[in-house]
């Protein structure tokens, strides 16, 4: 009797405690599910309509996969999906990189001055995006920037250069200002990371006679690898939807369209068009689609490391 | 403590679906608003609400009606008349569109909005979303207003959704100074302010000889203020951009190509995808540009919006108001028209408030105010006995600027597909300027604005 008495409270109050749980869940759950579950299918659904703003109703009706056939011909879209994979494959790399180096040069230093280098690259992230746009567009401004004034200065160019109204130059501009705003997040998280790295499987390494390099790939390497992958899957996504810079630099131009920025184009400003609404959405399912498959690969490559 | 927690945690949850409920209480009222629209509009001019009532109106910076001081003045004045509260919101060219279209999607659109035909009629007029004002216009109005205007704020189907209020003739604009420093100053005809498009290319090879820089720039970063690169384009060798009948575009017209290759090969001037109207203007101002395309009486009285003086540059260099350079020295200029639309959100008094507003600022003494407030042309000639052709009598440069008036073109901003056409417009030259090939280049993206035309 005691023995069948003892599981049955051990289910009141595992009940008990699950309840409080989701319940404890339950706020962030309505948000969760409202803004993002309900909207995701909401795009996905209507991304197989010809649904626009000017519908009664909110989906239009139902064509298929008409949108995905009809994008893989639109020559914008296809430039835009070029701009947009080279800018994560540029971005990507080169921020976990970059972060990895600086990371790795002042975990050591003493409190205050690596607080003072954590605060310098991280300063780009707490200003505000527009802000920092903004400069970055003065410096650029083909007739009053710096970088031709400079440049011009030290005899460098003899004429100026349209930065930012060049097709050469442009998406390049975009990826530099992109990774300044990047590297912030994981120069802190891979200082943080190194810090934690277990001391004695690194003496223990070096007293096998391990050099730096091998301590490095072999023992800290990998130690991180849970820090570097979430830093590649959300530099992934945020190199993905770079949006902003765009809208505040170039609209688009310049050879410098993403398929973010044609989704914004498509749904808000090119509302006399039939079905601009799926349109813009289908384009949203396949940037999404490119995303999961970019994060699952890197997921994937993680475990295997 | 857990009863507790768990407690909050469930009122919450109740909380968040009560104000879900609130939601659906308010779309549940739906089918009595569809009732409401339904009703036939009363009939000329309304009486104003015996309560008073509050209208939100949503207006672009047309003139100094995007200014707050200024707008607010005349509203002031137009609610201690009427009883009529007025809200105003204040729209910019970059963003206003996604703000309205954002409202009408939410259904929470203004009830009164203060724009161009392009928009008012072409688009949201077009769609069902504004209120027929045909009702507004009886004879005696129709006489007064300027034809073109009338006609450019009448839809095809014969609704009327906009009701005009000013007018003007948008132009380019060219440092005096510079091009006197330059000898370019003896191609201008500054007497009747136009220009033939061989003087043009003179002074822009004497400008770029004296200057070693561009000194014009076909700006093409996106839609603002292509009204100007439009203008310059069709003129030079008199192309057209879209049919009299407003039905199809006509921009690969060879003569536009003429003009593209002729503009292409000087090297004063360049296809700038880094700027925008805006952003011309500002680098016109501060004097680096010696010309601009995309120019008005606005800026004119005001340039740059910087109050530094009228008809000056930032370093105090004159600036001249030109017409566009055509083979024949005439031109034809894009016209502006700015008016009134009312959105119908299915309520009548509502709508009736909104045409006295209407009526109280396009079609009464107070025009003269409303007019002067735009900085631009009455879009009629007079106003329940006001006459309205001299209110600028004392401002000489208004005066003088009424000498491009006659050069009105054709208002082709109403043809169908006009947002889709623009973004085609300003990515075109940016490929142009890139380098492509002309004729290939405006052929296809001509195409692309007449596939969307549909």
């Amino acid at each position: 009797m005691a023995r069948q008495s003892k599981p049955t409270m051990s289910r009141a109050l595992q009940r008990r405690e699950n309840i409080s749980g989701y319940l404890f869940l339950l706020p962030s759950l309505i948000f969760f599910i409202g803004f993002v579950v309900i909207p995701m299918i909401i795009c996905i659904v209507t991304s197989l309509t010809d649904a626009n703003m000017h519908d009664q109703s909110m989906f239009g009706n139902f064509i298929g996969f008409s949108n995905f056939t009809k994008l893989m011909a639109d020559e914008t879209f296809l430039e835009a999906l070029k701009n947009t994979f080279i800018i994560v494959i540029v971005s990507v790399p080169t921020v976990c990189a970059f972060s990895l180096w600086v990371s790795s040069a002042i975990y050591k230093l003493s409190g205050p001055v690596l607080s003072a280098f954590r605060c310098i690259f991280y300063l780009p992230v707490v200003t505000g995006s527009v802000a920092v746009t903004v400069v970055w567009k003065w410096m650029y401004d083909n007739y009053t920037g710096i970088f031709n004034h400079v440049l011009k200065g030290a005899g460098l160019i003899d004429q100026n250069i349209n930065w930012l109204g060049d097709s050469r130059y442009a998406l390049w501009c975009i990826i530099l200002i992109l990774f300044t705003t990047s590297v912030g997040q994981p120069i802190v998280l891979y200082v943080s990371a190194l810090g934690n790295v277990d001391q004695t499987l690194v003496e223990a390494a070096e007293v096998d006679g391990a050099n730096s390099f091998q301590v490095f790939w072999q023992v800290k390497w990998a130690q991180m690898m849970p820090t570097t992958l979430y830093i590649l899957v959300i530099t992934t996504i945020n190199s993905f939807q770079c949006f902003a810079l765009i809208q505040l630099l170039t609209k688009g131009g310049a050879g410098t369209n993403t398929v973010m920025y044609h989704i914004y184009w498509t749904a808000f400003k090119l509302t006399e068009q039939a079905g601009h609404f799926g349109y813009a959405n289908a384009m949203g399912v396949v940037l999404a689609i490119f995303i999961g498959l970019l994060s699952a690969l890197q997921f994937k490559l993680a475990k295997e490391k | 403590m857990k009863k507790l927690l768990a407690l909050v945690l469930a009122m919450t949850m109740v909380m968040a679906l009560v104000a879900c409920g609130g939601n659906n209480d308010s779309q549940g009222s739906t089918p009595a608003q569809d009732q409401q629209q339904t009703e036939p509009n009363t009939p000329d001019t309304p009486e104003p609400a015996a309560g008073g009532g509050e209208l939100t109106l949503w207006t672009y910076p047309i003139g100094d009606w995007g200014k707050e001081e200024k707008v607010k003045a005349i509203t002031d004045a137009f609610t201690a008349d009427t009883g009529i509260a007025v809200k105003v919101e204040y729209l910019a060219y970059a963003d206003g569109d996604d703000k309205v279209n954002s409202a009408i999607t939410a259904k929470s659109a203004p009830d009164l909005i203060m724009e161009g035909p392009e928009r008012l009629v072409t688009n949201w007029g077009d769609k069902g979303y504004l209120v027929d004002l045909s009702d507004m216009f009886d004879d005696t109005d129709r006489g007064e207003i300027n034809a073109a205007a009338m006609t450019a704020c009448t839809h095809p189907n014969g609704s009327v959704y906009e009701y005009p209020l000013v007018v003007t003739a948008h132009c380019m604009a060219v440092n005096l100074d510079a091009f006197k420093e330059a000898g370019a100053d003896q191609y201008l005809d500054l007497e009747n302010h136009t220009w033939t498009t061989e003087n043009f290319i003179k002074a822009v090879d004497a400008l770029y000889a004296h200057f070693n820089a561009p000194v014009g720039a076909v700006f093409c970063k996106g839609q603002g203020g292509d009204q100007g690169t439009r203008a310059l384009v069709n003129n030079l060798y008199g192309g057209t951009f879209a049919t009299a009948s407003h039905d199809q575009y006509t921009w690969d017209d060879p003569k536009n190509i003429q003009a593209l290759e002729q503009l292409k090969s000087m090297p004063g001037i360049a296809f700038d995808a880094s700027l925008e109207g805006g952003d011309e203007i500002k680098v016109f101002y501060q004097g680096i540009l010696k010309m601009a395309f995309c120019w008005n009486i606005a800026q004119q009285l005001n340039p740059n919006q910087a109050d530094t003086g009228a008809g000056l540059t930032a370093s105090g260099e004159e600036i001249v108001f030109m017409g566009f350079p055509s083979e024949s020295g005439k031109p034809a200029l894009q016209g502006g028209i700015w008016g009134f639309g009312i959105f119908d959100n299915g309520d009548q008094a509502k709508i009736d408030n909104a045409k006295t507003f209407i009526k109280w600022m396009c079609d009464s003494e107070h025009t003269v105010d409303a007019v002067k407030t735009a900085n631009y042309f009455a879009a009629r000639s007079s106003a329940e006995g006001t006459d309205l052709s001299g209110i600028w009598a004392d401002n000489e440069i208004m005066n003088q600027y009424q000498v491009l008036m006659p050069y009105l073109g054709d208002y082709y901003q109403v043809t169908k597909g006009w947002a889709g056409a623009r973004t085609e417009w300003w990515t075109m030259l940016q490929k142009v300027g890139e380098g492509a090939d002309i004729a290939e280049t405006v052929a296809t993206y001509a195409a692309n604005a007449n596939a969307n035309a549909g």
